[in-house]
């Protein structure tokens, strides 16, 4: 009899899904982490007494509790979880900005019909057809890929209002470069604009906290530092994991969130690995900033998304990074938490980077860059919420290099690979991939992932 | 177990399952998805919990025999009379 009868690789957001979905119906689960604490790309650090968040800019798809049939409530009742006792913050408003043109949206979807009125009069009624096609189409049917610009073309016809749109859809869940898969797009659009931004009361550490919990409750075990070497295997099948230290547990089934390109160099998978490597990575600096220097208009709201020049250029830069576009994220700016605030507000800045050149930079390098394209990244927001770079009380920023070492995502792709395993199958039978390399994203479509993927295939 | 402690086995695990889960108007010999408002993934889980509670394994073509509250009684009474 093997040791476990599952072995989650990864005890991410996916992996901690997958394992209370395992482990509640009894089976012996075992979740093995690399890191000293759990969460992925979504953890957190200490800086200077500051608790800071890494990934959590806010959470999508949000839904009052009730709504039976809503991604958030549907993941709420599988973990077993108490939805009515989660508390949680709706975004104030957010906006995309574009030279000379803006469009504000809010967990209501008539502000951004509202808005589109006034700036594309002429493309409402396109707009709303556009939802009605969303809300009816099947993400996870396994269909071709679809070019989603050519699909936004034909029926909004106004490349400005496409780019408009897609620049929160891309940088919050997109592997790919220019385009998007038609059944990503619709996933992204309905977990922002049709459901929206939210926070949960507390930290990620407080989340992370539920769901260990609920994890051991069930009897699931957890190893945190327990890197793994190598999925063993023999003929089709996989035996367990070899641990980076040399022990070997065995298990009926092995089900990884490493991520494809990882998954492939642990088990010998014989894929073309590049290609499942996504080329999308960034920087983020995360400031803190006295909150009465900054403008009032723009520091009102959750998050913006800006674009400086005319189209958005979604890929990786050839540059260390990409100032001209990205996101500002105010973390405090949710209802119900303004009422609290300090004397010094979060601001986080996220720009696209380019893995390569932060990969080749070394260790005085690498500083000085990180410098560097603080100031170039701080430079171009100034141009939308005011310069706040002489009142920073405190700065840290990650790179591209920092997620491909907390993620194990390949080349820190943080959506990982630009062409998604729906079915979450692998070579070997009993093999299976969780996370964003199989489709779902953000924190409640991860999360999603490891629950289905248990579903399908892991409660025999 | 008697047909009425089935009934209430079945209902305990729903209740269970979904917090929300109100039980004052149900028909008996009524889908009970519909009326509940309850997804595929909340329907497996009822099979699932039937599976640890009783070791009961429900092939994949019976799940029609759960659709009611009454077809859940009449599928599970053979299964469960020594439980």
């Amino acid at each position: 009899m093997a040791d476990y009868q599952l072995v989650i690789i990864g005890g991410g957001l996916s992996g901690l899904a997958a394992g209370i979905r395992s482990a509640r119906f009894g089976q012996k689960t075992l979740i093995v982490e690399q890191h000293h604490r759990p969460g992925g790309l979504n953890s957190y650090y200490h800086r200077q007494g500051f608790l800071l968040e890494t990934g959590l800019h806010a959470m999508t798809n949000f839904a009052p509790t009730g709504e039976k049939h809503a991604p958030l409530n549907r993941l709420f009742r599988q973990l077993k979880l108490s939805r009515k006792r989660f508390i949680t913050h709706e975004q104030l408003g957010s906006e995309i900005i574009f030279p000379g043109v803006s469009l504000k949206f809010s967990n209501d979807l008539e502000l951004l019909c509202d808005e589109i009125g006034t700036v594309f009069p002429a493309k409402v009624d396109s707009f709303l057809n556009l939802v009605k096609e969303v809300e009816a189409y099947d993400p996870f049917a396994e269909v071709e890929w679809r070019s989603t610009r050519d699909f936004l073309l034909e029926r909004l016809g106004d490349p400005l209002l496409i780019d408009m749109l897609l620049l929160p859809l891309m940088v919050y869940g997109n592997a790919e470069e220019h385009d998007m898969d038609l059944g990503q797009f619709a996933i992204m659009f309905r977990a922002l604009f049709l459901e929206g931004f939210f926070r949960p009361e507390g930290t990620i550490r407080d989340l992370l906290a539920m769901l260990t919990r609920q994890y051991e409750k069930f009897d699931g075990e957890l190893r945190l530092n327990t890197p793994v070497a190598a999925i063993m295997q023999k003929n089709k099948r996989v035996l367990g994991i070899r641990l980076a230290d040399g022990e070997e547990i065995t298990a009926d089934a092995v089900l990884s969130t490493a991520g494809i390109p990882a998954t492939a160099r642990l088990s010998g998978w014989d894929i073309d690995e590049k290609k499942y490597i996504g080329q999308m990575s960034f920087m983020e600096t995360i400031s803190m900033v006295p909150r009465d220097n900054l403008r009032q208009e723009q520091t009102s709201q959750t998050i913006l998304f800006y674009n400086l020049k005319a189209e958005l250029a979604y890929k990786r830069p050839e540059t260390v990074i990409d100032p001209s576009w990205g996101v500002i994220c105010f973390p405090e700016n949710f209802h119900g938490l303004q009422e609290k605030l300090a004397k010094n507000v979060q601001v986080r800045v996220t720009n696209a980077a380019n893995y390569t050149l932060w990969q080749a930079a070394d260790a005085d390098e690498y500083r000085r860059l990180k410098e560097e394209c603080c100031r170039q990244s701080a430079e171009s927001v100034a141009k939308i919420i005011g310069n706040y770079r002489q009142d920073v009380v405190y700065q840290d920023s990650f790179t591209p290099m920092t997620i491909e070492r907390f993620t194990a995502k390949s080349e820190g792709a943080v959506y990982g690979s630009p062409i998604k395993i729906k079915s979450g199958r692998t070579p070997w039978s009993n093999l299976f991939i969780a996370g964003t390399d199989q489709g779902y994203l953000g924190i409640v479509g991860s999360m999603l992932s490891g629950v289905t993927i248990v579903n399908q295939h892991l409660l025999g | 177990m008697t047909r009425d402690e089935i009934k209430d086995v079945i209902l305990e695990i729903i209740e269970d399952i979904d917090e929300d889960a109100e039980f004052d108007e149900l028909d008996a010999d009524k889908p009970l998805r519909d009326q509940l408002d309850l997804d595929s993934m909340d329907f497996l889980d009822i099979v699932m919990e039937l599976r640890k509670r009783y070791q009961l394994q429900i092939p994949e073509e019976e799940y029609p025999e759960l659709a009611t509250l009454n077809s859940c009684v009449n599928y599970l009474e053979p299964k469960l009379k020594d439980a």
